[in-house]
């Protein structure tokens, strides 16, 4: 082995840029944590949430006759899809960002790195959202094709873009839980999403302005021409701001969410028999 | 023997210059469960020079492993200072990983990937350009006599490979100190004493090597100095020769006696 030479080792990296280094880190983590992803179990887990909306839609369309009318179709996949499989898979991806990594005995060679922390909480976020957005798109599928409705096209593009939001602001949302309480971020991700996604989000108060389900709820409406159809009273359970809005509105929030994910994570302290 | 009764006593036997490793009566409490306050680090001072392996010796439970979180950034002190290669570790804490390596007991090497890809990955978060990281790998894994597995899923090597896998990590960004945590405690008498041989080598790279061990008849002779710790504080420290009494032939005996006194 070559000398250590001192100098030369002493701040070698330092001097890289800290943004490129910070993307190159979470690169690396994210195309490991996808690699992980791949195995036969999570594909299997994969399989029945891409397959379950378009049953669904056909035991639907059974009792309600083919072709499920577009309104209705529009509504049950965006229920199934945005909402169900893309919950159910962040739940899996996104909440064990720490807590396996603890238990794996990563956490610590992660953790020692430069830019290793925030890295572990970007590139998983980014591997969450790419493996959420995929599951999604391939069960939008069959079940728009299932459904046999009028439109399929405006379906479809109407909710992969709800799909792409959905993965994204509920991945930030669950950051927080898996780098507050990791060994019961599932539970408490759980909690989060009925509480904050489907009860305070259903409240027309300022409170809802902050989740993500409000904008969803809103381009759907935007997107599928509802709006001036809605009655009154559900009016007040969205947002009549328009799309571009509501997109920048998810994307604040992705950024503050997992802003505050990450400096948790920097300040985060486990004891030695936690970290293993 | 010395004793540590004053934290900033001068370390017996220590090579004179800028240390490496330079702790200052270090502290950490812990919050238990039951909400009272456990005292992991009590006011730990000492100090580790290039080229020199420095062994700390103790029994489960004396500290030893929240001292060494401390200095690589993972645990935050209670009070005290310290510094890896010139950089305070409250105050530069990314500075201080640039600036070391680790290795523990549990390699936590994935199971799915190569020892190959492993030291990529983990050379990847350094920010090591592409090429010179490619270079530095094959270097390694030609060094650390990984060649015939370095292409195996890192789930199917022995505790021992897996070891020098970890090593490799540790090295892969050629920091000046290192840091072990009983690298050995998982590892068979031969895996361990390949390990050993390296550090040896490490050593006379000019590297600091501060390592944690309750094996100590393997370290006993590979060490220039002692720190011997127990219930949080440094209770004895300096070389072999000053460690040992007359009527002592051991280590172990000394250790014995430091801890039981």
């Amino acid at each position: 082995m070559a000398a250590v030479d001192a100098a030369d080792a002493r701040g070698r990296h330092a001097e890289e840029q800290p943004v490129v280094s910070l993307l190159t880190s979470a690169v690396t983590i994210a195309e490991f944590q996808l690699r992980r992803m791949l195995t036969r179990s999570r594909l299997a887990v994969a399989a029945i949430g891409i397959l379950f909306p378009a049953a669904v839609v056909a035991a639907v369309g059974r009792t309600a006759g083919f072709p499920i009318e577009r309104d209705l179709a529009a509504l049950l996949i965006y229920a199934l899809v945005p909402e169900a499989v893309c919950v159910l898979a962040l739940l899996v991806t996104m909440c064990p960002v720490v807590a396996d990594e603890l238990e794996r005995g990563t956490w610590i060679h992660v953790a020692v790195r430069p830019n290793g922390r925030r890295a572990m909480i970007l590139g998983t976020f980014a591997a969450a959202v790419i493996w959420t957005t995929s599951v999604g798109t391939l069960a939008l599928i069959p079940a728009v094709l299932v459904s046999g409705t009028e439109e399929p096209m405006r379906v479809f593009s109407v909710m992969l873009g709800l799909i792409v939001l959905s993965a994204a602001g509920r991945g930030a949302l669950f950051a927080l839980p898996a780098v507050i309480v990791p060994k019961r971020a599932m539970v408490a991700s759980v909690g989060l999403a009925v509480v904050v996604e489907y009860l305070a989000g259903l409240l027309p108060a300022v409170i809802n302005q902050a989740t993500v389900s409000l904008r969803l709820r809103s381009l759907l409406v935007e997107g599928m021409g509802w709006r001036r159809r809605l009655p009154a009273e559900v009016q007040l359970l969205i947002d009549t701001q328009p799309p571009s809005v509501q997109v920048l509105a998810v994307l604040v929030l992705v950024t503050l969410l997992l802003g505050l994910a990450v400096v948790i994570a920097e300040r985060r302290q486990f004891p030695p028999s936690e970290e293993i | 023997m010395v004793t540590d009764q004053d934290p900033r006593a001068a370390d017996v036997g220590e090579p004179q210059g800028l240390p490496a490793i330079d702790v200052v009566d270090l502290v950490k409490h812990y919050q238990a469960r039951d909400g009272s306050v456990v005292l992991a680090v009590d006011g730990v001072s000492f100090n580790v020079h290039r080229g020199e392996t420095v062994g700390l010796l103790g029994a489960n439970g004396a500290g030893k492993t929240t001292m060494l979180r401390m200095l690589v950034t993972l645990l935050k002190p209670t009070s005290g200072t310290a510094s890896v290669d010139g950089v305070d570790i409250r105050e530069d804490p990314l500075g201080v990983r640039r600036r070391i390596g680790y290795v523990s007991a549990t390699t936590g090497v994935p199971d799915r990937l190569t020892p190959r890809e492993t030291l990529i990955s983990y050379g990847r978060l350094h920010g090591i350009p592409t090429a010179e990281l490619e270079a530095s790998v094959e270097r390694l894994v030609g060094v650390l006599g990984m060649t015939s597995y370095a292409d195996r899923p890192s789930g199917r090597l022995s505790s021992g490979q897996r070891q020098r896998v970890s090593l490799g990590r540790a090295l892969v960004h050629q920091p000046p100190v290192l840091v072990f945590d009983e690298p050995t405690a998982a590892v068979d008498l031969l895996g361990s004493r390949e390990l050993l041989d390296l550090l040896a080598q490490l050593r006379s790279e000019g590297r600091a090597i501060l390592l944690s061990t309750h094996r100590l008849h393997e370290i006993e002779r590979r060490c220039d100095r002692f720190l011997i710790m127990h219930a949080g504080r440094i209770v004895a420290r300096g070389t072999r020769e000053e460690l040992l009494e007359p009527s002592e032939d051991s280590i172990e005996d000394a250790f014995y006696r430091a801890v039981a006194s």
